[in-house]
């Protein structure tokens, strides 16, 4: 809990507790959540599309936050996760299944896959664990394109028709992008709440100190279990929200190299609170959409074929070397550099505690 | 017959993993970093030598000498400029440095060369020495005695020296190897130009007049499973359990692919690793750790 200026007293401990605690605050959300819906009306289709894929990949990343940060196990198959939730999506969809079916479905699909691969957390932790995660990541296309066609197409991946919603056909950007808002504030809340519920809490005693907290009664194994099982749980949301916006599903879209970026981008936020998942995607997003733009500029100007794979690689020398150093010099990343921001804010004019 | 030669492919190809394994362990061994890029070291190793020989035209005995001090140098500034920094942070900031690191060398490597493949020298001898009706393919076979040869000495080194001794201290826990007195910066300066030399023999048995491309560094992920079966404290153990998984994956190319569309092969060394993280975490012969409170 951040500290409120001198002077902001509750009188019961529900207001104390609660999310959004004083006035200002609820005004400032109110705004953003108003600039969030108006947004659509202001930006082009491109940016639009941007922002909404920066949705969909946040919701993956809260996900992640809750694995690696709150429970402190580390995932690099994340997007192994949301290719199950993608593909779950998009073959129930096409057996005529609704959103409201098909959305929780491709999350209990992602969430089961990662208990498989969560059960040798019985043995073993930390970056053993992390181990068992790249195996399902590697493991996901090659086996992925050697099921049934007729499960989820092979190598030809599936296509997938715009959802209905209300009988209200999601086909348009703006629409998708109202969807994957409406699903990424579901998200935000649920895993800001998550941390303060007694499984939260038993996930961030087992990050900081997993022996001491079986000690005081929590059972690791299953704590674990239950911190992948979340995780991947918020990656499937991730992957049908994905399938509906592309409109098609195949393996190449689920690579190792993207659940590298999804830790990527959870370091560079903050790995600790959920406002560091919102922070770094859309850092990075912002970073990816600069090095294109930059990329397109220099093209323009020298009149040299610059070819989409150096703009790729050099967006990869930027995020590895921002990676490194909020590694090296802010570890607890952009998250804890607002918290000291707002708390200077506070307190002014006195000095920082 | 068939089935033999079948059996010598596979203990030649593990030897590859073996080389490969070794490197991850050489490093986790002196500095208890476990280096997920090394595949992506393995790559830039590869390039140097592709940079001095191919395109700089220099002659073997110069260019690879040349590749393997700009790959030492290469391990050196990564540890000066990023590892040394992180001694006695939690493992997973160290793990996760490493991926920052393999994002960057990846890029890098995108960036300098490009995505397209390249031909790599023929350093080791091409061809093939017949043994009654078995083929024993030169390369690997001459990989095959070097990574053997490395691995005796290095293992000689880290248990029979004084100095390889004091790293086993480092790679136990960095806090009590210091207040020993075992400097853990000299320590993880020896791990990486070690692990970097060893990712630079690695690309020449791996690549020896076959194609260079970004793909190269894929062999990284192939061998970790096989550095986690032999046991990531364990030198010796890295060669022996190249070994295992090339023969396992041999068979079941030979016997479940067919069944399979080619699958059994290519995930046989990832459900091996789970196998052995459920069953033996630390591998055949590496550490078991005890804890407490």
């Amino acid at each position: 809990m951040a500290m409120l200026p001198s002077g902001v007293f509750f009188s019961s401990h529900a207001a104390e507790r609660a999310l959004v605690r004083t006035p200002p605050q609820r005004l400032a959300l109110a705004a953003l959540l108003l600039v969030l819906v108006l947004l659509p009306l202001l930006l082009n289709d491109y940016l639009l599309g941007v922002l909404t894929l920066a949705g969909v990949t946040l919701v993956a990343v809260l996900g992640l936050h809750i694995t690696v940060g709150m429970a402190g196990q580390l995932n690099l198959g994340q997007s192994a996760f949301v290719g199950v939730g993608a593909f779950v999506a998009a073959a129930l969809a096409a057996k005529g299944w609704s959103l409201w079916l098909c959305i929780p479905a491709a999350a209990l699909a992602a969430g089961a896959v990662s208990i498989l691969f969560g059960l040798p957390a019985v043995r073993i932790k930390g970056f053993y664990l992390a181990l068992t995660t790249i195996a399902a990541q590697i493991m996901f296309p090659i086996v992925m394109i050697r099921l049934p066609e007729a499960w989820f197409g092979g190598t030809a991946g599936l296509p997938v028709d715009p959802p209905a919603v209300f009988g209200l056909v999601l086909d348009t950007p703006r629409s998708i992008y109202g969807l994957v808002l409406a699903v990424v504030v579901l998200a935000f809340l649920g895993a800001a709440n998550l941390s303060r519920s007694r499984i939260g809490r038993a996930f961030r005693a087992m990050h900081d100190n997993d022996i001491a907290s079986s000690v005081i009664g929590v059972d690791l194994a299953r704590t674990k279990i239950m911190a992948f099982f979340a995780g991947a749980f918020f990656a499937g949301i991730s992957g049908a929200l994905y399938a509906y916006y592309v409109r098609y599903v195949s393996t190449e879209q689920f690579t190792l190299w993207l659940s590298v970026w999804y830790v990527g981008m959870l370091i560079v936020g903050g790995l600790h609170t959920p406002l560091g998942a919102v922070l770094g995607v859309l850092t990075i997003t912002a970073l990816q959409e600069g090095v294109h733009a930059a990329g397109g500029w220099v093209m323009a100007q020298t009149g040299s074929s610059l070819s989409g794979g150096t703009v790729f690689a050099l967006t990869n020398v930027v995020l590895g070397g921002v990676i490194v150093l909020m590694l090296l010099f802010e570890p607890l990343g952009l998250a804890h550099r607002w918290a000291l921001l707002k708390a200077a804010y506070r307190i002014w004019p006195y000095p920082r505690a | 017959m068939e089935l033999l030669q079948t059996l010598i492919n596979g203990v030649l190809t593990g030897f590859v993993y073996g080389v490969v394994a070794l490197s991850f362990v050489v490093i986790y061994r002196a500095s208890k970093i476990v280096n997920l890029a090394q595949g992506q070291v393995v790559m830039a190793s590869a390039f140097f030598v592709w940079l001095f020989v191919l395109a700089l035209g220099w002659p073997l005995w110069l260019g690879l000498p040349a590749a393997l001090l700009a790959s030492i140098a290469l391990g050196a500034a990564i540890e000066r400029a990023i590892f040394r920094r992180l001694i006695g942070q939690p493992v997973f900031s160290v793990v996760m440095a490493s991926i920052g690191l393999l994002i960057l060398i990846q890029g890098a490597a995108q960036l300098f060369f490009g995505a397209q493949t390249r031909p790599f020298p023929q350093v080791l001898p091409a061809g093939a020495w017949q043994l009654g009706p078995l083929l024993l393919n030169k390369t690997l076979l001459i990989g095959a005695v070097l990574t053997l040869l490395t691995g005796e000495g290095l293992h000689r080194f880290f248990t029979h020296t004084r100095a390889g001794l004091r790293l086993a201290a480092v790679a136990e826990d960095h806090v009590t190897a210091l207040s020993l007195g075992v400097s853990v910066r000299w320590a993880t300066a020896i791990a990486w130009m070690l692990g970097t030399a060893l990712a630079m023999l690695a690309a020449v048995i791996l690549l020896s007049g076959t194609v260079l491309g970004l793909q190269a560094a894929e062999i990284g992920l192939r061998a970790l499973p096989v550095a986690l079966l032999g046991g990531l404290e364990s030198v010796r153990g890295a060669s022996l359990a190249g070994v295992l998984v090339g023969v396992g994956e041999a068979l079941a190319s030979r016997f479940l692919d067919p069944l399979t569309a080619g699958a059994a092969s290519l995930v046989f060394p990832y459900v091996l690793m789970i196998l052995v993280l459920l069953l033996r975490p630390q591998g055949l012969f590496g550490w078991r750790k005890i804890e407490r409170l």
